[in-house]
């Protein structure tokens, strides 16, 4: 599913020096994972999910999810992948809050091909997370873990086969974030590859999967698959 | 992107930023509005002016024989031979001849007059005419070929549309006299004599009197006098003993407007003279109007220009407050093309409904200085209807004028919201 050579990404901090966040990282997981990704606030952990999911395509190295190859890849493409390949989940929602939720989790079909049943396909994803009564409202009156569901439910909606989740439990307390941590836990058995950024221990604890990034490189803190890592491992 | 989806986006989106939207369409508005306001009263008075006050027609040419005649040395005069030289100048379509009555005459009235009571007493100025210069204004069912009747019968007489119209908007009023019309005067009967004259000595003979008809008004018949037809002129002035040989003036039709020119030059060179002080007239009245209108379009185009800066700055303010909105948009599959179609998509609704709201407002002004003129402006010669214009290019115009100044207003920020980094603005 993913397939990442030698990625090396650096920022210019606000002295003007290069900071090196990702440094030749190198990373495996096979379709139907369940990975989570812990490692120090600021050691890149959003940056690796960022390049994975397209959105950030200034690195060195290649990247390629889903059979896409990344790199390299123009603009529209990107954003086609984006559209069709992954589902991102932030710590922030990021819902639009002028749109009800059923409107925010129909977003992506503005952006994709037409489907004449995007509206019914909305409407069950968010039955599917609990939240089908309450499809209609802003997400101003939505508790924090519903509107984390919301936005699962969005990220769904393309029909992807990986789900890039960025702190997804960070803004929710501990019972709520239990309730998402299981919904994925669902999602994964149905088959979606999920990669969490996260500093949950529940999230690492149900993830078949933990890789630490510590000091811009890529660590397997414990596999339980056949996954292959390299990249500065000890 | 999606039609259908661009367009519930930016519904969406301008729902949202319905006060930012109203200002910036507000400003398009007031831009456009004073534009297409300035550019119909432009038109308006340009064409009253072209139409009523000094009508002409780009491609007639009126040649008079030289003020200073130098004999074989050049200059001449405008006799039969003459005229068969104009008419076979390249670009000449057909010509028709004029011929000054050359004897003095008067008329008395003293009678009733559209019912009132007249007595009146004039110098009557005449001009001969070929019937073809002046066949379309003729109104009297037996005059249709505008021609000499003969002696002892009633001159066929055009007046000018203009003198009627001083008539109607100064002459009238102060006199309490009726406001007429040309049909009103067609059929109208007066004394015309012949040789006779209360300012200018005359040549001595004998008057002699003859009836002239009005048999309608002609934007061709001079001004300050009556048009007849030029067999009738010739008559007078032989029976008269005076010149019946030579042209006042021969007014050429140029088969295109472009050959005007060539015309001209090749009319000098034969040693005539042109006659083009009412065309002189309406272009100066006409350039006027231009210089007026264009400082006032100019005055608007730059509230135009002001009105795309406003967008500018609201939309590269939206487009900041939003930077995550556009980030999550990005996520879910928005390309850089799709959020610069979105911000120049909101623009261009609040362009076109800017620019349609101001040229309303335009029209709806229009109408009211309008209906303020009829009302309380005193009637005055050649008073229009309306002195605004609006053809379809300037209404259609003035909505893409808007759309225009909106789109220029909101490029930068469309690049701008293009560029958003979603990794950086999603981060957190």
């Amino acid at each position: 599913m993913i397939r990442a050579r030698d990625v090396v990404k650096e920022y210019e901090d606000g002295e003007g020096s290069r900071v090196r966040v990702l440094d030749g990282v190198s990373l495996d997981v096979e379709a139907g994972d369940f990975v989570a990704v812990v490692g120090a606030s600021g050691s890149g952990k959003s940056t690796l999910l960022h390049l994975l999911g397209g959105l950030d395509v200034h690195y060195k190295g290649e990247v390629e999810v889903g059979g896409v190859k990344l790199t390299g890849l123009r603009d529209t493409d990107l954003a086609r992948f984006r559209n069709t390949h992954v589902g991102f989940v932030f710590q922030s929602f990021h819902l639009i809050p002028n749109l009800s939720a059923l409107e925010n989790v129909l977003l992506p079909s503005h952006f994709g091909p037409v489907t004449a049943d995007a509206r019914k396909r909305a409407s069950s994803l968010l039955e599917r997370v609990g939240l089908g009564p309450k499809q209609d409202r802003a997400p101003v009156r939505l508790s924090g873990g519903e509107r984390q569901r919301v936005a699962i439910a969005r990220a769904l909606f393309g029909g992807p086969r990986l789900l890039l989740c960025d702190e997804p439990t960070g803004n929710l307390d501990a019972a709520t974030g239990a309730g998402v941590i299981q919904l994925f836990q669902e999602l994964h058995k149905e088959g979606l590859t999920v990669l969490a950024v996260t500093h949950e221990e529940r999230m690492s604890a149900v993830a078949r999967r933990v890789l630490r990034l510590k000091d811009a490189r890529l660590v397997e803190e414990s596999a339980t698959t056949a996954a292959r890592v390299s990249g500065g491992a000890p | 992107m999606r039609l259908d989806a661009l367009s519930r986006l930016v519904r969406l989106s301008l729902a949202r930023e319905r006060k930012g939207a109203f200002f910036s369409a507000f400003g398009v508005a007031m831009g456009v509005g004073a534009l297409v306001f300035f550019v119909g009263l432009g038109l308006g008075v340009g064409s009253v002016i072209r139409e009523r006050i000094f009508p002409t027609d780009s491609r007639l040419v009126d040649v008079v024989p030289p003020s200073v005649s130098l004999g074989l040395l050049g200059g001449g005069k405008l006799d039969t031979s003459a005229v068969e030289r104009l008419r076979a100048l390249p670009g000449v379509e057909t010509t028709y001849r004029k011929m000054n009555v050359r004897v003095p005459a008067v008329t008395r009235y003293d009678g009733t007059f559209f019912g009132s009571r007249l007595r009146m007493g004039m110098e009557v100025l005449a001009v001969g005419v070929d019937p073809g210069l002046v066949q379309k204004d003729v109104g009297l069912a037996e005059a249709k070929d505008f021609k000499d009747p003969g002696e002892g019968k009633a001159i066929p007489a055009l007046i000018s549309t203009r003198l009627l119209e001083l008539y109607n908007k100064t002459f009238a009023p102060a006199r309490k006299l009726p406001q007429l019309s040309a049909e009103m005067l067609i059929g109208f009967g007066f004394p015309v004599e012949f040789n006779r004259s209360y300012v200018a000595a005359t040549s001595g003979g004998p008057s002699t009197t003859q009836q002239a008809q009005v048999v309608g008004a002609s934007d061709r018949a001079m001004l300050a006098g009556i048009t007849i037809p030029l067999e009738t002129a010739v008559r007078i002035n032989r029976a008269a003993g005076a010149d019946a040989d030579n042209y006042s003036g021969v007014t050429l039709v140029a088969s295109d407007p472009s050959r005007v020119s060539e015309l001209v030059e090749a009319v000098k060179g034969m040693g005539f003279e042109i006659d083009d002080q009412e065309r002189r007239l309406a272009e100066n009245a006409g350039a006027a109007v231009t210089l007026t209108t264009s400082a006032l379009a100019l005055l608007s185009i730059l509230i135009c220009v002001l009105a795309a800066v406003n967008i500018a700055h609201a939309m590269s303010s939206s487009v900041r407050a939003r930077a995550k909105e556009i980030g999550v948009m990005q996520a879910v599959g928005a390309s850089r093309a799709d959020v610069r179609s979105i911000v120049l998509a909101e623009a261009a609704v609040v362009g076109v409904l800017g620019g349609a709201a101001g040229t309303a407002a335009a029209l709806l002004l229009a109408f009211a200085v309008d209906r303020l003129a009829t009302g309380y402006l005193p009637n005055f010669p050649f008073k229009p209807d309306s002195f605004f214009a609006f053809p379809w290019t300037v209404v259609l115009g003035g909505v893409l004028l808007g759309l225009v100044a909106a789109l220029a207003g909101a490029y930068f920020p469309s690049r701008r919201a293009a560029a958003t980094d979603p990794a950086r603005t999603l981060a957190g």
